[in-house]
């Protein structure tokens, strides 16, 4: 069963975008009005968040709901127009940004970072929040190119926003890796528009299952998506991408950093899910890739063998890096900076699991890890990029050295990150329990025992740096900086309501599993989605004109 | 022989972009980054298929099976017309970024910018 075109379900795909879209635009024409624009800010996410809500219900979790929708703008048929698709996968995403979005925006209200740039921090939030849902919805690989470069826009803007000479020096650094990124990103979308002859996903997807129908050779495609994957990389920074994440998670204001870490790396990370398992799954192309001096060889009959390869390697890394890193840093971002490496690590060896075996079910297991332990790194990670900012503000620092014994200057404030640093660590009854038994049950069952040394490492590791955060900043006597310390009201409403939430998908974790479960089914169900989108043929075409202009 | 002159020229741009990204001289960083942008553009306008067009030649057309006069393929002109557009706004933004950078720094030079932790 499929939404009908036209129907209730299919406006519901664009309503997000419409409304992050007019709250951005409203809210730069309310520049001189900081009240108004404030309070258009808050109506606007309110209602970004009513309107994901529709699309999880209506869309994918009501008992007759269609699983998964469609929207072409200007009613052009597929593939000569752009679709948005919300399926599963789309909607979990979406629902992760909404809850972390519409926290860290009344996180921004009470204490807007300094800087010249003060009177635009809204509209570029929300573009950046515009970004984002973009990525999660398009249904073409050209307009997916399009809503990362909007994301990128926002938050360039927002890394060089304090203005000082740390912030622009990484800023810049910023801009131009990700601008050679956008090169390399339409390398690779040119050079699959010359072999398959379409950019729209599912009709991409459709071709490469049955080459010899459509006339192509789908052996470029292997190569051609290793590009499209090291961008994607790139932006969830996977070892050896990794570099950039520590000067400009650190540059940026930490409830923007908030966002970076829980929604714009989860974009990378959604694009190697959706691109890898969803299109390119059932890609007919052989391969055999024998390694030397291992005497093991990557093989199947899809590209999928080789982004599990090269998804182990980035992800071992990542976490070894990441958390290594972490445990020396002096700062408390500059901990969660580096942890956010080893964390997407974490999201991406599942992932790799799941490219790499062959059992349907295993798969779906994988997918599954993935995606709830990403769930509990936005909601953690969120929660402690939050704490931080709502540390600066109260005390001016962040800084190891300056801080101590905040924990009992503001009980509130170190319960929140008490639960966020047990949530990383993986402690039941907490969301990331549940992420991190998910990941470890994935590598169980694929028999990869070096995999969970990693893994079990890499907890090990983050024990270390959340306790070494814990003991310099919360525990011990306080500092001067935090003796004089005014912790603000709104911030740590805030951070208790986001650790209720992290409490809350602990404790109640069935429903979550269940969406997380339809996400997954979503992800790889690559006739659902052809069928949903529905491209045609340009013989099936009457006439080549759009809907009613 | 145009696809051996394309081939050629993308190859230079992407040389030279590259020549110049690597440089120690921020605003040349920024001039190799516009110049790969537009090797980029120019890659894709060949993937749309250089030779005198013919509905065959074309991937949207020749994939859908219709037959239509002899036409360029208009889907990667749209493509790089859009990643045009992108790539000037940036290019615009990494200038200024640049001399914000000189304003903080009092200098453009790459290794001088490293040290000041």
């Amino acid at each position: 069963m499929t939404a009908t075109p036209g129907g209730m379900e299919s406006q519901l795909v664009i309503a997000p975008m419409v409304v992050v879209l007019l709250t951005a635009v409203v809210s730069l024409l309310l520049s001189r009005r900081p009240r108004a624009r404030a309070a258009v800010s808050m109506a606007g996410g309110a209602a970004y968040a009513v309107a994901v809500g529709a699309i999880d219900w209506y869309i994918v979790l009501a008992p007759d709901a269609p699983g998964i929708a469609t929207y072409q703008v200007g009613d052009w048929p597929a593939p000569f127009g752009i679709t948005l698709v919300a399926d599963g996968l789309s909607a979990f995403m979406l629902t992760m940004v909404a809850v972390l979005g519409v926290a860290s925006l009344v996180f921004s209200t009470r204490h807007l970072p300094g800087g010249q740039g003060r009177s635009y921090y809204f509209p570029l939030f929300h573009f950046l929040a515009l970004g984002v849902t973009g990525a999660f919805l398009t249904g073409d690989l050209f307009n997916l190119f399009v809503w990362f470069e909007v994301m990128l826009m926002a938050s360039y803007v927002f890394v060089a926003y304090s203005g000082g000479p740390q912030h622009t020096r990484a800023a810049f650094w910023y801009v131009a890796l990700n601008l050679l990124a956008s090169a390399i990103f339409l390398l690779g979308v040119g050079g699959i528009y010359a072999t398959t002859g379409t950019l729209n996903m599912a009709d991409l997807a459709r071709r490469l299952a049955d080459p010899a129908a459509f006339g192509l050779d789908p052996v470029p495609v292997v190569g051609l998506l290793g590009l499209l994957l090291s961008v994607f990389a790139i932006k969830a920074g996977l070892v050896p991408f990794q570099f950039w994440i520590p000067t400009a998670y650190r540059a940026a204001p930490p409830q923007i950093t908030a966002l970076l870490a829980g929604a714009t790396k989860k974009v990378g990370i959604y694009a190697i899910i959706r691109l890898s398992f969803t299109i390119f799954a059932g890609a007919e192309v052989a391969v055999d890739l024998p390694i030397p001096l291992l005497g093991l060889s990557i093989a199947g009959d899809s590209p999928l063998p080789f982004v599990g390869a090269a998804l182990f390697l980035m992800a071992g890394a990542s976490i070894l890096v990441g958390g290594i890193g972490a445990v020396g840093r002096d700062s408390m971002e500059g901990v969660f900076a580096y942890s956010s490496i080893g964390q997407v690590g974490f999201i991406a060896i599942p992932v790799a699991i799941a490219a790499t075996t062959t059992d349907p079910g295993l798969r779906e297991l994988a997918i599954v890890a993935a995606l709830v332990y990403a769930l509990n790194h936005t909601l953690a990670k969120g929660l402690l990029f939050l704490a931080v900012g709502a540390v600066r503000s109260a005390t001016g620092t962040s800084r190891f050295a300056d801080l101590g014994g905040i924990a009992s200057r503001s009980p509130p404030l170190a319960i929140a990150v008490f639960v966020g640093s047990l949530a990383l660590v993986g402690i039941p009854p907490l969301s990331g329990f549940f992420g991190k038994f998910l990941v470890f049950e994935a590598a169980a069952k694929a028999r990869a025992g070096p995999v969970l040394v990693l893994l079990l490492v890499g907890s090990l590791l983050t024990i270390a740096y959340v306790t070494r955060t814990w003991n310099q900043s919360f525990w011990g006597a306080q500092t001067d900086a935090v003796e004089t310390a005014t912790v603000d009201s709104v911030q740590v409403t805030v951070l208790v309501l986001l650790t209720a939430t992290i409490v809350a998908v602990g404790v109640g974790f069935e429903p979550v599993y269940a969406f997380a479960e339809a996400a997954a089914e979503a992800a790889l169900d690559t006739e659902g989605y052809v069928d949903a989108v529905d491209p045609i043929d340009a013989s099936e075409l009457d006439d080549l004109s759009g809907g009613d202009h | 022989m145009t696809g051996v002159v394309l081939a050629a020229a993308i190859g230079a741009l992407f040389a030279l972009g590259t020549f110049l990204l690597l440089r120690r001289d921020l605003i040349r960083v920024v001039w190799g980054l516009a110049i790969i942008s537009q090797a980029a553009n120019v890659y894709l306008l060949t993937m749309g298929g250089i030779a005198p067009a013919t509905a065959d030649s074309v991937p949207v057309l020749a994939g859908h099976g219709e037959h239509v006069p002899v036409t360029a393929d208009p889907l990667v002109q749209a493509l790089v017309l859009t990643a045009i557009v992108i790539g000037f706004g940036m290019t615009a933004f990494a200038l200024v970024l640049s001399y914000r950078v000189y304003e903080e720094h009092d200098t453009l030079d790459v290794t001088e910018l490293g040290d000041r932790e």
